[in-house]
């Protein structure tokens, strides 16, 4: 009976969500560059755009930390932060990711923080 | 009594001489000693105060505006037709930057649905998830998770870190907004992190803080027979993933915290918002785009918190049973395995009487943390001093709220009689108590022992 019940309780577990709770993340989209709370700062980078390969689809984040290389994939979520111009933040493509701007990248394997699961770009001018 | 009046009476008494002022001065002061300032108790009364009051520059709502605490921090059609067409909940009404895209009335209206961007904002008209508002209560119990913190119907309703912390922040950028714009500054302002910390202590102080021990000695045959059922792994089935009717699973004997399921409810046939001809698009719950499950709701605060699952497409606690027997769960992901582990290949069959002897089960431990809720409060109110009266009233009309809900709870179901006479004496005495200048404590008392003796008709009471 134990066993039926490990069994059970192991095959129930696989049809629930495994995956973990990533958060409502299409909210995020309007939460302005550090704002985002229990997240900005302490599992994300701020900083400039230093570099961007477009070959590689890399980018690289100076931040008071140092330089750091990041892989932008296709789950990459890249949102326009316009809230500095008074406008609504908009969803962006590989192409807004241009060297010197302010940027704040979420990664998707926190340890090793070379993959984007997102980064919102600042937009200061219209 | 206040320090002022302290000070005027010690004017009064030169005649007894410095060593007499002295002494009345000493005892006064004794007398005003308050209590020691409890951080944690300062922090969740901070809470309190945004939940109900703060709009965050916003168009009016607040948390509180959907959470109502009259209504057991939801809302239902019922309790929504009782609010004046200005209410903020109606903002989609009256503000024309609201008309189109933010709610649907009607199916607010009649079902008590609001409108949830949780596949994202780029296709307002198309994309979008009509769901019920589910309690705050007892998320102590409920919102840590092996798997992540769980919030929200489908487990992911908070950005950022999905913490119930950051949760305020998504309600504010979904639920707050003065346009669609969304534009934090303008539109409406995020809270701070001192108000998130707020927010989250007052939201985990609601409701029980543990779950319960099962089974419970319970007095009334057909609960009793319900909470068999529903504690039995090959019948009801229901304690696997409501473990002690709460809201945490055990997989294989190991506690798998608050799961995400995919039980079928999406698949329900004549779902009632459906039937309106209102679009109301499918629901793929966790995650974009959604793996199709949803979270596990606590069952002690079921019955008085209907409607049922996340579409609010079942009215009775009796009907949330029941779907469980029917084909939209027992061809589900959850229901077809349950029967593939049954000696018998059943997912989960039950006839009527043992449906209603599990809602009763669920109607009597609804009513029993009502009771422990009302009584907790009425003991706070008693302990206040004669100048705490606007505290004492507060606390005496949420007694009231819940133990009307233990009323409407066992009544609903048929269920003791008896208590419920105890039941309706205890909110006659707390309603007393809450208008009675000089004799609240009394009254207040005696709404405290009828409540007792209420209780002692449901349950076998240890001494």
């Amino acid at each position: 009976m134990r066993a039926l019940l490990s069994g059970i309780g192991l095959a129930i577990a696989l049809l629930g969500a495994i995956s973990y709770a990533y958060g409502q993340k299409e909210t995020e989209l309007y939460i302005p560059i550090g704002q985002s709370p229990g997240l900005s700062q302490k599992y994300t980078s701020i900083g400039e755009l230093a570099e961007v390969d477009p070959r590689a689809k890399t980018v690289t984040i100076a931040d008071p930390a140092g330089r750091r290389t990041v892989k932008i994939t296709e789950k990459t979520r890249i949102w326009l932060d316009r809230s500095k111009l008074k406008l609504t933040n908009l969803t962006g493509s590989f192409a807004d990711l241009q060297q010197g701007r302010r940027v704040e990248v979420k990664y998707d394997d926190p340890q090793r923080r070379e993959v984007a699961e997102w980064v919102k770009v600042e937009v200061s001018q219209p | 009594m206040s320090a002022t009046t302290h000070a005027a009476n010690l004017h009064r008494l030169p005649k007894f001489g410095v060593a007499g002022a002295l002494l009345v001065g000493v005892v006064a002061l004794a007398a005003c000693q308050t209590r020691p300032p409890d951080p944690q108790a300062a922090l969740v009364a901070k809470g309190r105060a945004l939940f109900f009051n703060e709009t965050f520059n916003g168009n009016g709502r607040t948390c509180g505006s959907c959470h109502r605490e009259e209504n057991n921090f939801t809302i239902d059609p019922v309790f929504i037709a009782t609010l004046p067409k200005t209410d903020a909940l109606f903002v989609a009404e009256f503000n024309p930057d609201l008309k189109q895209n933010f709610e649907n009335p009607r199916l607010m209206r009649e079902f008590g649905l609001i409108l949830e961007n949780l596949d994202g904002f780029g296709d307002l008209a198309n994309r979008f998830t009509m769901r019920g508002v589910p309690h705050v209560l007892a998320l102590r119990t409920s919102v840590a998770s092996p798997q992540g913190p769980r919030t929200g119907w489908s487990g992911d309703g908070a950005p950022a870190d999905g913490s119930l912390r950051a949760f305020a922040t998504g309600a504010v950028i979904q639920h707050f907004t003065r346009t669609l714009n969304r534009v934090a500054g303008v539109d409406f302002r995020l809270p701070t992190d001192a108000e998130l910390d707020a927010l989250e202590a007052f939201q985990l102080s609601l409701g029980r803080q543990s779950d319960l021990q099962l089974p419970l000695p319970l007095k009334g045959t057909v609960a009793k027979r319900g909470q068999e059922i529903f504690l039995n792994d090959g019948l009801g089935k229901c304690n696997i993933c409501h473990r002690n009717a709460g809201a945490n699973a055990t997989l294989g004997g190991r506690d798998a915290g608050n799961a995400n399921f995919n039980t079928g409810v999406e698949d329900l046939p004549d779902q009632p918002a459906r039937l309106t001809g209102e679009r109301v698009p499918r629901d793929d719950g966790f995650g974009t785009p959604g793996n199709g499950t949803f979270n596990t709701p606590a069952l002690v605060e079921a019955a008085d918190t209907g409607p049922f699952f996340h579409n609010n497409a079942i009215q009775t606690i009796e009907g949330a049973v029941a779907f469980y027997n029917g084909q939209a769960f027992n061809n589900s992901p959850s229901g077809r395995f349950l029967a593939s582990t049954d000696p018998n290949g059943v997912g989960i069959r039950l006839d009527a009487t043992q449906v209603v002897a599990v809602a009763a089960f669920l109607r009597v431990i609804n009513a029993l943390e009502n009771i422990r809720q009302s009584l907790e409060v009425l003991t706070q109110s008693a302990a206040l001093g004669f100048f705490e009266r606007e505290q004492g009233e507060q606390l005496l009309k949420r007694a009231v709220s819940e133990t009307g809900d233990s009323i409407e709870v066992l009544t609903g179901g048929g269920l003791h009689p008896e208590a419920v006479a105890q039941l309706v004496e205890a909110r006659r005495l707390a309603e007393r108590a809450a208008s009675s200048l000089f004799n609240r404590r009394g009254l207040t008392r005696e709404a405290i022992q009828a409540l007792e003796l209420a209780r002692a008709q449901l349950i076998e009471v240890r001494k």
